[in-house]
Order: structure tokens, then C-alpha cells, then sequence
């Protein structure tokens, strides 16, 4: 029916190379220059605050500094709704006590009484409570990969279902640590948004290599021992690519809908929600065909280099 | 094959159309002043904190104390009365008798210029004055004056109060009433106090900081240290009292451990953003479709109206009666998501349809043969969805939810009632699945089948491109 049938499983080793050298570039970089986290998992104090025309940060960290009695940074940022805004961002993880807040209110907008300088929002979270949720949202990330492993393995058990289990969390892992990418480059805090980014990716991704799945498990029933691996994997890719393709355009148009808007009307929060995401989902798509049903193929005939006679017994 | 009538196909298309339509506008009807809701619409959604701005905060005792459940049910009661106080009605208050930690979210009031998150936050915190007073004079205010003016008894010499149900004399059979119980000084002032007023056939009321909650004429001379409060108790308002009264006994003061307060500028601008984002990306979708997939491209079009209105339902709450869902940025964007995933149940038949007719099936075959072999992959993804967001239920939800009581073996050594803006993510989601069921898949395939019915819609060409017949 197709004129052509791509072969991606001949192009395993230059696709693995590339997401082993991308993945080793992203943990590197993690390692050099840290990962942040947000306020949400580390404990501390962020304050926001919008003004207009123009104010140096530094003379807002003296001021600041003064009223607080602590170490603390500045960050300008530029619009949210068209009002530029700084943060005032306390180095001490205590968090800040709430009457504090009211003075600082109140001595910068006397210091700045030009400027315009209104509250926007506070974030205060003790850091007992900021890595107790993180290792929560760990253990939710942790479970929910486990739990798929495992219905993946019991409802493909024709196409041995632990090692098809295993691959496909391999890609999951995959996908995961190019959106952590995502957030480490572009030095996006990690906070509650990335829990909901990676379980988001978690599900797409595996819906991915589910549908192609699906149809090696047809194809395994269909064509039984007369095709190889390598070409019972590469018909299923090729016979899905069309669906693979629409699905993927669709989603990703939705998603960079997203981010388009999100840049245009600079809401910070929903693009450091959805830019990752966009991200991840395309490395969702990309990890199932080049990397789990490649994997896949390469597990398989290892096995039964291992054991030969269970294969022949097992083929026939 | 079972055949679908023709008029299937106008039936479900018709039902979906009035159904989104009504999701989104609902039936209200206004009669002078008064607006009865039969059907909620867009407008009654609730939308969460982070879009139209509130304070959201976590409250732990401030003293090293592990807090028994009566106790932080007691600390959640009196913030609950202190928030309607503050004329702050529309307030969530969760209770993680775990970590001893209360959680309070409350929306900013919308005559609000000048909120102060901070006073508030500290007047939520501070433990209750709970106090017993003779007589029940008010002034103006509502504020305790004359005799009432004095205090007799504080909370801090109640030991426990407690909602109980019995008969409490002979005659009087069972009823709901408080029982109240003294320490030794709270006993001598209380006999003192119940002496005299029993004489004087006086009254006692009970006041929580400025609010007067309990007012009862005193039959007989209390002298044991144990009174019962008796009435006309439910059940309800009896475990309210009690709750009550134990509060302005805590022996410890509520301090915010996290806190955070968005200015209501920075939330509705978030909120256009995702609107016009949500419209733009599903006009994108629907144009999308029908350039693929032409006649069945309408049909899914169709279908994913009925999943936005859906989705829309399940949010406002639909029928009064049932809640709204608090909506959150996140929720917003599973919303979308959710939608996009749904699109992919449609792909999935509507490419399997097109793959069945090259290989030279009819109409009728290949429509039948796409749904039915298609289904199994589109359950398979969807189920690993659902697995998704029934953790992210579990994990991120507040303590009485059942998803949270199911992986309490998990998480249960977490706190609970944590970040409300990924629950609602996960609620979204689950949502979207069930509706991808519901329309991606049913709805599609009754309209479908009754589409391919009709004599004009038998050309394969009509199903999606690359025919040359």
C-alpha cells in the first residue's frame, strides 16, 4: 500500500547516539550549573512586586535589605499584564514573618513613591513542608512509572510483555530527563508545574508506545514467525506513522498555541508550564519510534542469544 | 454488522449541540431580585485562588505539639468562623490531622481595593478567646455590653466539650446536646456563677472573640464541673458547638508555616491568556481535522464540541446541588490537554478507517473494522492516563477524597490537602478521559455508522485523501 517503508530501525545507532549525547549534555549541565528549585521545594520567601517607569535594583535591595534585617536578592522582570515587576527573593530559608511584609509594603512604596510600587504576591513555604513535597511528588512520579510498567507488561504478554514493559520505560525516563533539560537550560525553578509537566509527558509518551505496540501485537498474530524483529517493528512504525504524525502535529499545535500566547501576554507561570511540555511530548513521539521499538528489537535478540533452544522451541 | 438508523447521526449531533450550548451558558431564570439556577453554567465556575486572586495558607501549630484530631477539627472550626467573620464566605478550609497542619484558601473579596493578606493571615492564626458571660446584653454591633460585658469563665478552663446523643432528663427521651466539662477552677467559678443565676432564673451565653455562639437559661446550680448545654441540636449544629467551644480550649496557637497571596491583576491576566489560548488551539485542531479527515473530520469536530461542553459540565458542576470544581491554571491546561489526547482516539479510527478502505474493504467494512480494531489501542492509552491522574488525585488531594483514601498506603506519610492547583490538573484529566470514551469513541462511532448510510457519503474519497478512484 505505502511506495515506500522507512526503515528506522537501520537508523538505531545514530538515534541513540543522539539521545545519549543529549542526555549526557543535560546532566552535565545539571551538574555544572545546579538545578533550581522553587521556593514551593526549597523553603523560603519570594516577593513580588509590580511598579512603573523606572527603578534601580539596587537601591530595592538596600531598602529591602534594611527593613528585613537579612541577605536577600533582586530580580527585575519585565511585564506581566504590561506592568514590569521585581522579586524580592530571601536567601535565608525561614520564610518571612508576616508583619515584616506589611512594613516592607510600605517602606518601599514611601521610598519609590513615584514608581507606583504595588504588592502582586508573596510565596512563603517553611522548608520542612518544601522537601517533604518534593519527595512526594518523587514518589508520585516513581509510582505512577511503575504502575504503567506493569499494565504494559500484562496486557502485551505476546510480544513478551516485561522486556516491552522495561523499554518502554526507558523512553519514559528518556522523555523525563529531556523536559528536565528544559527546566535546567533555561534555569526554570523547579516547582509544582514540573510534577504536573512529567506525569503529563509519562502518559503521552506511553500512549505512544502503546498505539505501535497495539500494533505489533496485531502483526505478531498476522504474520507470526515469517517477519524478523526488526521487520514486524518497522511495518508497525511504518503502518502508525500517519496516525504518529496527525496526533503529534495536533497536540503540538495546541501546546505551541499555548506557549505562543503565554509569550505574547507574558504569563510567565503557563509558559514555564507549557514550553517544557511541548518539549517533552515531542521527545515523547520521537523516543517511540527510535528508541523503544529499536531497544526492543536488540533486547529480544539478546535473550535468545543467551538461550537459543527456548527460542526455536518458543518461535515454532 | 448492526446497522445504525440514519437519523442517528442528527439525533447525536443535535444532543451534543443543545448539551455544549447549555454547558455553557446554563438555565437560570430571574424573577425580581431572585436568580434560581436550574443548570450551572460557565459563569458559576468556580475559578481557584492563582486566577482571581486570594491567599492560600498552611497553618501548623506554633508550639511542639501533636494536636489530636479533636483538637485540629476544633483549630479548622474556629478559622472557619473567623473567615465568615471577615465576611469571607467563599473559603476552603482542609484539615491534615497527620502533619497537624490546617490549610486555608480564600478568594480576595471583589469590592477589595486594599487587602491585607498579612493581618488576616495572623487574626486566622491567633488562638480563639472563648469565654462564658452572664445574660445576653448586645449593643449596636452585636458587641457584649452591660452585664455581659464582664468575663465570668475562659476557655482555658474548659477540659473538653463534646457532642453527644441521649435523653438527658426522664421525660425528655434522646436528643442531641453538648456535654461540657470544667477543670477545677472552671468548676468553683461555674458553680458560683450557676448558683446565683438559677435564683435569679438568669441565662449564660458563650462567646467566641466577639461573636456570641451559645445562649442558654440556667435550669439548676451546676456544682460538679460538668454542664450540658441542651436544645433544639442536630447533630450538625451540636458537633458544631462542641467544636466550638473546644477551640477557645486549644493550648496552642496556629503560625502560618507556608503561605502565599496573589493580587487578583496577576491571576485574571493568566486567566485571558489561557482563554484565547484555548480557543485558538481548538478552532487549530478543528480546521486540522477536517482538512484530514473531510466527512469524518465533521463528525469529529462534532464530537469534540461535545467533549469541550464535557468537560465544561464537569467543572460548574452542571446540576445545583453538586459542587463546582475549584478551577486552577494547571486544571485549565489538562483541560486543554486532555482535548488533544481525545483528538488522538479520533485519529487513531479515522486513520484505521482510511488504512481498511486502501486495502479495498467497502464502506461499511472498513467503518466497522476501524472502530473495532482500533479500540484496543485507544483503551490501552487511555487506561496509563487514567493511572496518571488518579495519583496525581491521590497525591495532591485533600484527606477525604477516595483516591487519596486508596494510596494512603503511599502517601498517607505525606501531608495531605497540599497543592490544589495539580489536583485539579489530575481531575481534568481524568475527566478528559471519560469523555474520550464517552464522545471520542461512542458518539463517533453511532455517527459514523449512520453518516455512511446515506448514499452521498459512500465515496471513499470522502474519508480521507489519496484516492485516485
Amino acid at each position: 500500500m505505502k511506495l515506500k517503508e522507512f526503515n528506522f530501525i537501520g537508523a538505531r545507532k545514530i538515534a541513540l547516539s543522539i539521545s545519549a549525547a543529549l542526555i549526557a549534555i543535560i546532566l552535565i549541565f545539571a551538574l555544572i550549573f545546579g538545578v533550581r528549585l522553587s521556593v514551593q521545594f526549597s523553603g523560603g520567601t519570594i516577593i513580588t512586586y509590580t511598579y512603573e517607569g523606572e527603578i534601580d535594583a539596587d537601591s530595592i535591595q538596600t531598602e529591602a535589605q534594611e527593613v528585613i534585617g537579612q541577605n536577600l536578592s533582586v530580580n527585575m522582570k519585565a511585564g506581566i499584564n504590561g506592568l514590569d515587576s521585581f522579586e524580592i527573593v530571601l536567601d535565608e530559608k525561614e520564610g518571612l514573618v508576616s508583619d515584616v511584609q506589611a512594613e516592607l509594603d510600605t517602606a518601599l512604596s514611601e521610598k519609590f513613591s513615584e514608581n507606583n510600587v504595588t504588592f502582586l504576591s508573596n510565596s512563603t513555604v517553611s522548608p520542612s513542608i518544601g522537601s517533604e513535597f518534593f519527595i512526594k511528588s518523587l514518589v508520585a512520579i516513581g509510582f505512577a512509572a511503575v504502575l504503567i510498567v506493569i499494565y504494559v507488561a500484562f496486557r502485551f504478554k505476546k510480544i513478551s510483555g516485561w522486556s516491552a514493559g522495561m523499554m518502554a520505560l526507558v523512553a519514559l525516563l528518556h522523555d523525563v530527563l529531556i523536559a528536565f533539560g528544559v527546566f535546567v537550560i533555561f534555569r526554570i525553578p523547579l516547582d509544582f508545574n514540573f510534577v504536573a509537566v512529567v506525569l503529563t509527558i509519562l502518559g503521552y509518551s506511553i500512549n505512544d508506545t502503546i498505539i505501535i505496540y497495539d500494533r505489533m501485537r496485531e502483526n505478531q498474530r498476522l504474520y507470526g514467525s515469517s517477519m524478523t524483529r526488526e521487520q514486524l517493528a518497522n511495518r508497525s512504525i511504518n503502518e502508525t506513522l500517519s496516525r504518529t504524525l496527525n496526533t503529534t502535529i495536533t497536540t503540538i499545535l495546541a501546546i505551541a498555541m499555548i506557549c505562543i500566547v503565554a509569550v505574547v501576554c507574558n504569563v510567565e507561570s503557563i509558559l514555564s508550564f507549557s514550553f517544557p511540555l511541548l518539549v517533552g511530548m515531542l521527545s515523547g513521539t520521537y523516543s517511540t519510534i527510535f528508541i523503544v521499538c529499536p531497544l526492543w528489537c536488540m533486547w529480544q535478540n539478546h535473550k535468545d542469544k543467551k538461550r537459543p533452544k527456548q527460542y526455536a522451541a518458543k518461535r515454532r | 454488522m448492526k446497522r445504525i438508523g440514519k437519523p442517528v447521526f442528527f439525533i447525536v449531533a443535535a444532543f451534543i449541540l443543545i448539551f455544549t450550548t447549555i454547558a455553557f451558558t446554563g438555565i437560570s431564570s430571574t424573577y425580581g431580585d431572585i436568580t434560581t439556577t436550574y443548570i450551572k453554567g460557565v459563569g458559576d465556575i468556580r475559578w481557584g485562588i492563582d486566577i482571581r486572586g486570594g491567599v492560600d495558607v498552611t497553618f501548623t501549630p506554633s508550639t511542639d505539639v501533636t494536636p489530636t484530631e479533636l483538637q485540629m477539627e476544633a483549630a479548622a472550626e474556629t478559622m472557619r468562623q473567623r473567615l465568615v467573620s471577615l465576611n469571607i464566605t467563599d473559603y476552603e478550609v482542609y484539615t491534615d490531622t497527620q502533619k497537624g497542619r490546617v490549610v486555608v484558601r480564600f478568594p480576595w473579596r471583589e469590592d477589595e481595593t486594599e487587602f491585607d493578606p498579612q493581618a488576616a493571615i495572623q487574626e486566622l492564626g491567633a488562638t480563639a478567646l472563648l469565654t462564658f458571660r452572664e445574660g445576653s446584653e448586645t449593643d449596636d454591633e452585636g458587641k457584649p455590653t452591660g452585664v455581659t460585658a464582664d468575663i465570668q469563665i475562659e476557655g482555658k478552663n474548659v477540659v473538653q466539650a463534646e457532642a453527644l446523643y441521649g435523653p438527658i432528663s426522664e421525660t425528655s427521651g434522646n436528643v442531641y446536646y453538648i456535654s461540657l466539662e470544667f477543670d477545677d477552677e472552671g468548676a468553683q467559678a461555674f458553680s458560683d456563677l450557676t448558683t446565683r443565676l438559677a435564683s435569679e432564673n438568669g441565662s449564660i451565653s458563650i462567646w467566641m472573640d466577639d461573636e456570641m455562639i451559645s445562649n442558654a437559661t440556667v435550669n439548676e446550680a451546676i456544682t460538679d464541673g460538668r454542664a450540658i448545654i441542651s436544645g433544639n441540636f442536630t447533630h450538625d449544629s451540636a458537633t458544631e458547638l462542641a467544636n466550638k467551644i473546644n477551640a477557645g480550649a486549644l493550648p496552642f496557637q496556629m503560625e502560618a508555616e507556608t503561605y502565599s497571596a496573589t493580587s487578583p491583576t496577576l491571576g485574571q491576566g493568566a486567566l485571558n491568556a489561557m482563554l484565547i489560548a484555548g480557543i485558538l488551539a481548538f478552532t487549530l485542531i478543528c480546521i486540522l481535522m477536517l482538512v484530514l479527515y473531510r466527512v469524518q473530520g465533521i463528525i469529529i469536530c462534532i464530537a469534540l464540541i461535545g467533549q469541550v461542553g464535557g468537560m465544561i459540565a464537569s467543572v460548574s458542576g452542571f446540576i445545583p446541588g453538586i459542587n463546582s470544581f475549584t478551577m486552577t491554571i494547571p486544571g485549565i491546561a489538562g483541560m486543554i490537554l486532555s482535548i488533544g489526547m481525545g483528538v488522538d482516539a479520533n485519529v487513531i479510527t479515522a486513520e484505521r478507517i482510511k488504512e481498511e478502505l486502501h486495502n479495498g474493504k467497502s464502506i461499511d467494512g472498513a467503518v466497522q473494522a476501524g472502530f473495532t480494531r482500533g479500540f484496543s489501542a485507544i483503551f490501552d492509552g487511555n487506561i496509563t492516563n487514567i493511572i496518571v491522574a488518579i495519583i496525581l488525585m491521590g497525591a495532591f488531594g485533600s484527606a477525604d477524597n477516595i483516591f487519596s483514601k486508596i494510596l494512603s498506603p503511599i502517601f498517607g506519610y505525606f501531608g495531605y490537602a497540599t497543592e490544589g492547583s495539580v489536583f485539579s490538573f489530575g481531575y481534568t484529566l481524568l475527566v478528559g478521559v471519560v469523555l474520550n470514551f464517552l464522545f471520542g469513541v461512542l458518539a463517533t462511532r453511532l455517527m459514523t455508522k449512520s453518516l455512511s448510510r446515506f448514499k452521498w457519503f459512500r465515496k471513499p474519497s470522502l474519508y480521507g485523501g489519496g484516492f485516485k478512484k
